[in-house]
């Protein structure tokens, strides 16, 4: 393909800047989406541990401690109840072999039959016997050893001496004595040894019984520390989480519209909500750039009328030349001719001017960053106000310590909050005020500072704190939006800079932007 | 001619002047031109004129200023004012003043011209222009 010849003179043709801009503007845009996408991927891109997983855990670990100690006192209670058994078997056992032994006496004393005594020993067998299960539980399976054989060889003893009168084998005196002491003596060790049992097993009974209750305090103890430690950190938990979202609303409020980024390692509802306000962010953020253009189009048109006004002079001087050109024609010689005619193209390139840097300024584009010399910014500024000042009467200086750093900013956006500062400074001083305009290094190192100081009649203290809020206006109904401090203010806010104000009725007011300087490193290169 | 007009014309611009005073001049006004507002006044202190011409916005000293004086020192003289497009109530306080009339630019040599041969005919020593004449006519 051949190239026009009419576009090959080396010169991009005159279409190339606004598509320059909106590149720009289109990069602006895309570095936006560009910082919320990354957001958007680093707060989901965490493990999951949901407030509601947080409730259910906790919970479930209640109820886990609840059951074990359900089935712990379930088991215990089992335990005291084959020991309750127990109790009542061997208590049911002494009171058999005490009535075996009350008709043992009864037998010795008054000679009554001892078959009854023999009944009772067979029914305290039969008891032993019935129960073998619950007896082997509490005393093993040697029960048999310790409880049988001494019931047997007392059943053996009372045999003996009831087979005495009747048999033919009786035994002597002597001997009966000896069986006799003998039955007694078995007797009682039954007795005694069933008591002992049986004291020991209550003993053992008190012990389960006190140490369920135990059990009992120190499980309730735990299951209420598992859930208050629960209700602690679930608490913190959605409160920090609260606290921290109030955080981030009052910084969105003061116009600083980074996106929300991760500050825990796991992601739960409140990530939902982070998502929420970052897509919040990006329409806050798209309104924020309508309303610094919007505004940009009002201080557009207050500097128009000054710009009409001063268009005048070259379209006077152009009309009074041409005209007296046209009319003495004839009569002028060609020197004169050129004179005029040189005045005519001088005054048309004023007029140009006069008009160029109010539309460079009023020209929409994207954000771009790039390190700015800031005394240069400000005199063309006040180059872009210098018709408004001249049509009130008010004279302007600007100072400027030398050999300044530069800042890192959007030079269409800083030079909008400058010529806001500047028309409002315009509107609050009288015909012959003076405005001063003061470049110099801020207080805290690393920063510069703008001053715009009016001689105007200063701001009230009590409307003083109200002044960047949106919507405040002292200007009359139609003259002011009341948005111009506001959205300088976020404008500042978004270069990371402060913009302050003091006033003293009657002494004027000093409006102060401070902002940082650059200290990216490749910018210096980009300064050689 | 000693009968010819005597005016002073004051505009800071350059070019005012130098294509006002021939124009003037080809209607029998003998015009001194000023920049300098300052200047103007010190040579009004001395000379009466019979029309001044000011420009209204000047840096120093305004017109507003420059006709109080006039008005003051030489109250025959009749004052024109010249005007921005954008300060009509400018013009309409510079009227109660005393001003003679005012002129809005971007003007033609022959509005200035109209005007300066209504001032002279009201000062009763008519000009050799046509308004003045058709003026009389249907006056």
């Amino acid at each position: 393909m051949v190239e026009s010849p009419i576009q090959g003179n080396g010169q991009p043709p005159p279409e190339m800047a606004p598509q320059v801009t909106e590149e720009a503007e289109v990069q602006g845009r895309l570095g936006l989406a560009r910082d919320a996408e990354q957001a958007r991927r680093a707060l989901l891109n965490r493990p999951r541990f949901s407030v509601r997983l947080q409730i259910f855990l906790g919970n479930a670990l209640a109820f886990l401690i609840a059951i074990a100690i359900a089935i712990a006192l379930v088991a215990s209670f089992q335990r005291m109840e084959s020991k309750i058994r127990f109790l009542e078997i061997v208590n049911d056992y002494v009171m058999e072999v005490e009535q075996a032994r009350r008709f043992e006496k009864n037998f010795f004393l008054y000679g009554t039959n001892l078959s009854d005594a023999q009944d009772n020993v067979f029914k305290a067998e039969n008891i032993l016997s019935r129960n073998a299960e619950e007896l082997a539980d509490i005393m093993g399976t040697g029960w048999r050893e310790q409880m049988l054989p001494n019931l047997h060889r007392y059943q053996q003893l009372l045999e003996k001496l009831g087979q005495q009168p009747q048999s033919e084998q009786a035994l002597s005196k002597n001997e009966r004595l000896r069986v006799q002491s003998q039955v007694r003596a078995q007797g009682q060790q039954m007795v005694s040894a069933a008591l002992g049992l049986l004291s020991k097993e209550k003993t053992a009974l008190t012990e389960v019984l006190t140490r369920s209750r135990q059990l009992l305090f120190y499980s309730v103890g735990l299951l209420l520390l598992c859930m208050g430690l629960n209700a602690y950190l679930l608490g913190s938990r959605m409160l920090s989480s609260i606290g921290r979202f109030g955080q981030y609303a009052n910084r969105i409020a003061s116009g600083d519209f980074t996106p929300l980024t991760p500050t825990r390692r796991y992601r739960d509802e409140f990530t939902e909500l982070a998502l929420a306000i970052n897509s919040m962010i990006e329409e806050l953020e798209k309104r924020e750039a309508v309303l610094v253009q919007s505004h940009k189009m009002r201080a557009v048109g207050t500097l128009t009328a000054g710009v009409a006004h001063e268009l005048n002079n070259p379209m006077n001087n152009i009309t009074l030349t041409a005209h007296m050109l046209q009319e003495d024609y004839a009569d002028l010689d060609d020197e004169e001719r050129l004179e005029m005619i040189g005045d005519v193209v001088g005054e048309a390139s004023r007029a140009k001017k006069i008009i160029s840097n109010l539309l460079d300024f009023a020209r929409e584009s994207g954000s771009q960053l790039e390190p700015l010399d800031l005394p240069e910014l400000l005199r063309e500024t006040i180059a872009l106000a210098s018709n408004q000042i001249k049509l009130s009467g008010i004279k302007i200086d600007f100072q400027t310590s030398g050999n300044l750093p530069r800042v890192h900013g959007d030079s269409q956006q800083l030079r909008q909050v400058f010529l806001n500062l500047i028309l409002n400074a315009i509107d609050a001083s009288s015909k012959g005020g003076h405005i001063h305009v003061l470049v110099l290094p801020a207080d805290e190192p690393n920063y510069l500072a703008v001053k715009v100081m009016d001689s105007g009649s200063g701001i009230p203290a009590h409307i003083l704190p109200s002044i960047f809020d949106p919507f405040f206006t002292t200007k009359g109904k139609g003259k002011g939006t009341g948005l111009g401090l506001s959205v300088s203010q976020g404008i500042v806010a978004k270069h990371s800079g402060r913009i302050m104000v003091s006033s003293q009725e009657g002494q004027g007011a000093t409006f102060t932007v401070v902002l940082p300087v650059t200290t990216i490193p490749a910018e210096l290169g980009a300064q050689q | 001619m000693s009968g010819n007009l005597q005016v002073l014309l004051l505009d800071d611009e350059p070019i005012v002047g130098r294509r006002l005073k021939p124009a003037l001049a080809k209607i029998g006004c003998e015009v001194d031109v000023f920049e300098d507002p300052e200047l103007a006044l010190a040579k009004m202190a001395q000379k009466e004129y019979d029309v001044v011409v000011t420009d209204i916005r000047m840096d120093q000293i305004d017109g507003m200023q420059v006709l109080e004086f006039v008005r003051e020192r030489w109250p025959r003289s009749k004052v024109i004012m010249i005007t921005g497009y954008a300060m009509m109530s400018l013009a309409r306080e510079a009227m109660e003043k005393g001003a003679f009339d005012f002129i809005a630019k971007p003007f033609k040599p022959d509005d200035l011209r109209r005007v300066i041969a209504k001032a002279a005919h009201a000062l009763g020593s008519d000009i050799d222009f046509d308004v003045v004449e058709v003026e009389k006519a249907n006056g």
